[in-house]
């Protein structure tokens, strides 16, 4: 009982509706250094940030669709996308043979123990995430083939009405 | 605990005011929730519920605050009126399960409360979540980070380890260091890193007179090297001596250890990695007589098991489970650890090739192999001895190729080869030995924007164990949001007719914005659920499943 007085307190608190900010979370670069997730955006621009594995096939499935259309992408609208790999030891060593040998040409991160992963509250993946810089202004969990397109006409969608 | 909760409510409250007083913000809310349901019913074919409560919820509320550098949290947990099958007994209740506050800046993170943390690899220690598997060992106590230099991160904790809504009575201590020497030493084109790591338990012994310290002591070397194309990296773990118990009574007391090296070598449109690993007695418990339970409970490191991780249903039949254990079943069946290895290919077929054809295609490649430890056993005095490159009783190997190819812009389609040999008498510690040939073929045709069909066959040939099975999936994305599958696995080939079942299932699942909300009716094979290389065992159940997932 007193856990939903809670949250029916915070709702009204008027925080929950707002724009929230990235978790300055620190996890590991391509090079095994430790950077702040923060530190990896870019500031006025957008990023997509695509949580993954090696193992989980719908997460590849998204990443190989973007990846035939990337070029574009950063052309029309100016993003990166930051493939951030939820692998744990057991495979992480499969992460960099992976990437290269599907010649993905994201930026990699690794977030070894999920801290970030947790941070965001992200239960499942793939999960996507749109940030305009710090903000988080899009999210949404799973991929079905064609998901991309929709998510290309949000990103268009959002630059046009700024 | 409730007094715990009120304080908690406190705080939150007087967070709330601050962030209404405050125009600028500096604060951010996160909210995460959710719950998985099943209601269980009786079965024809598999036989009826046994278990009091038909209706059992798993359920998780977790909720994050931060304001500048400080932050909060807490997570609820609930299994009411039941815990979903073979879940630790211990998760029976409704209550906080995790609480935490402290400080973060650049140089200095604290932690007070519950918290996770990983040294290395894992080998030495790792807390983390799992909800599927029932897998929740965070540690509660004090913890501090410091990074003094760009190059340095130093951090260390003394706390004890979550047991269900308890903590374990084992005390545990630890100390980790990252030291970047590249950094120092300005490499330009390589990066050349090491790691040490201590991690320590301290628990009082039952017994009168051990022969073991109260103390057991772990510590960690690891190095990581790379340059351009290469990449390389190696771990010793040392365990200290602690009580082997079998059959619930210390028997000997022996000492561990662990060795992994990995090697690879990747550019663009070629990967490869070989990965060596030799366990002896590396299980780790927060909790001696904790050793070998099935739920997962009290494990302080990680060793998973390092096999391909397979997608799909049939060839997650036969899955190895890693052996660092020391058992002593019978005369036949003695373990002391394991040894072996695997090996990975990924490789990009060029465009406008033979194989690749006019749009490319990629392969990935593994095998995998497993052996006991090879050594003298002496099973009157539960002891032994090992030679350290020695391969014993084989346990497993595993071979999968995988082709991935997109036949036209609307097409993509997936074949997948897997051969396995499989011991399951020193896996499970059962009996038989296992070979089968699995075959896969998955295709997806996209209509339009979010809307496809992907459908998957696939058959296992065996002439062991329940023998052949074959199976299909076909799943319709209506569009991004909604979808729709049925998939059926039936194990035909069993010369049981109380075998030959249809493990069939149906469901959809709906996305709204950041949540996800997913129904599913049908029959669970009896097995191993296993994430990441760590398994839970679930017994074979019917009925309806609800899941619903909001972030918030």
């Amino acid at each position: 009982m007193r856990g939903i007085t809670l949250l029916v307190f915070i709702c009204y608190s008027n925080i929950l509706f707002g724009q929230k900010n990235i978790p300055n979370i620190s996890i590991t670069n391509f090079q095994n250094k430790s950077v702040k997730i923060q530190d990896e955006l870019k500031k006025d621009n957008i990023t997509i940030l695509s949580f993954w594995a090696t193992w989980c096939v719908p997460c590849i499935n998204e990443l190989d669709a973007i990846s035939d259309v990337y070029e574009e992408w950063q052309e029309d609208l100016n993003i990166e996308l930051l493939a951030i790999s939820t692998d744990d030891s057991r495979t992480q060593k499969r992460i960099k043979p992976m990437v290269n040998g599907k010649g993905w040409e994201y930026k990699i991160l690794l977030d070894k123990n999920q801290e970030l992963k947790r941070a965001l509250n992200i239960s499942g993946i793939p999960h996507t995430l749109v940030l305009k810089g710090n903000k988080i202004i899009f999210r949404r969990p799973g991929y079905s083939a064609g998901a991309e397109d929709e998510l290309y006409e949000f990103i268009k969608e959002f630059k046009n009405s700024k | 605990m409730n007094s715990t909760l009120n304080k908690f409510l406190s705080i939150f409250v007087f967070f709330g005011g601050l962030e209404i007083a405050e125009a600028q913000k500096k604060d951010d809310l996160s909210i995460g929730f959710e719950s998985n349901s099943q209601y269980y019913i009786d079965d024809k074919k598999t036989g009826d519920f046994k278990e009091l409560e038909r209706f059992r919820s798993n359920n998780y509320l977790k909720v994050d605050y931060s304001y500048d550098n400080f932050f909060i949290g807490f997570q609820t947990e609930s299994y009411a009126p039941d815990a979903l099958l073979n879940y630790a007994p211990s998760l029976d209740q409704t209550n906080i399960a995790l609480y935490y506050a402290g400080y973060k800046s650049e140089k200095l993170e604290v932690t007070a409360g519950y918290f996770y943390e990983q040294y290395g690899s894992g080998l030495i220690l790792r807390s983390w979540e799992d909800r599927q598997l029932g897998i929740n060992n965070a540690l509660r106590g004090g913890r501090f980070k410091f990074t003094p230099h760009k190059s340095i991160e130093l951090s260390g904790f003394y706390a004890n380890q979550r047991e269900g809504f308890d903590v374990s009575e084992g005390d545990i201590m630890g100390f980790n260091s990252e030291i970047s020497l590249s950094e120092w030493l300005k490499f330009d084109h390589a990066s050349l890193g090491i790691g040490l790591s201590y991690v320590g338990r301290n628990q009082t012994a039952t017994i009168d007179n051990p022969e073991f310290k109260n103390l057991t002591n772990a510590f960690s070397g690891r190095i990581d090297y790379s340059q351009g194309n290469f990449f390389s990296s190696l771990e010793y773990v040392y365990k200290s001596g602690d009580a082997v118990i079998i059959f619930d009574q210390v028997r000997n007391v022996k000492d561990g250890n662990a060795l992994e090296l990995n090697l690879g070598y990747s550019k663009k449109g070629l990967g490869i990695n070989t990965t060596f690993r030799r366990m002896e007695n590396m299980s780790f418990y927060s909790d001696r007589d904790a050793t070998g339970n099935v739920f997962n409970s009290n494990v302080i490191n990680y060793i998973p098991a390092l096999t391909k991780q397979h997608d799909y249903l049939l060839t997650n039949i036969y899955v190895y489970q890693a052996q660092p254990q020391i058992s002593f079943q019978d005369i036949t069946l003695i373990k002391a650890g394991e040894i072996g290895g695997q090996f990975d290919l990924f490789y990009q077929i060029k465009k406008n090739s033979f194989l690749g054809g006019k749009r490319g295609a990629k392969i990935a490649f593994n095998y995998s192999f497993w052996h006991g430890l090879k050594g003298d056993y002496d099973y009157e005095n539960f002891d032994y001895t090992t030679e350290f490159l020695g391969f014993g009783e084989k346990y497993f190997t595993d071979m999968s190729l995988e082709f991935r190819k997109k036949i036209s812009n609307d097409w993509t389609s997936i074949f997948y080869f897997v051969k396995q040999f499989y011991n399951k008498r020193f896996i499970e510690e059962t009996f038989g030995e296992i070979k089968t040939n699995i075959l896969v073929g998955e295709s997806t045709y996209k209509m339009s924007k979010g809307k496809a069909l992907r459908f998957e066959l696939q058959h296992l040939w065996s002439k062991d164990d329940r023998k052949n099975w074959v199976g299909g999936t076909l799943e319709f994305n209506v569009n991004s949001s909604l979808a729709f599958y049925i998939n059926d696995i039936y194990n035909y080939g069993s010369d049981d007719p109380s075998e030959n079942i249809h493990y069939y299932n149906v469901g959809g699942s709906y996305i709204f914005g950041a949540n996800r909300a997913s129904l599913n009716y049908g029959r669970q094979r009896g097995g191993l659920i296993c994430v990441g290389g760590v398994c839970r065992f679930v017994p074979e159940s019917t009925g309806l499943t609800a899941s619903i997932v909001l972030s918030l």
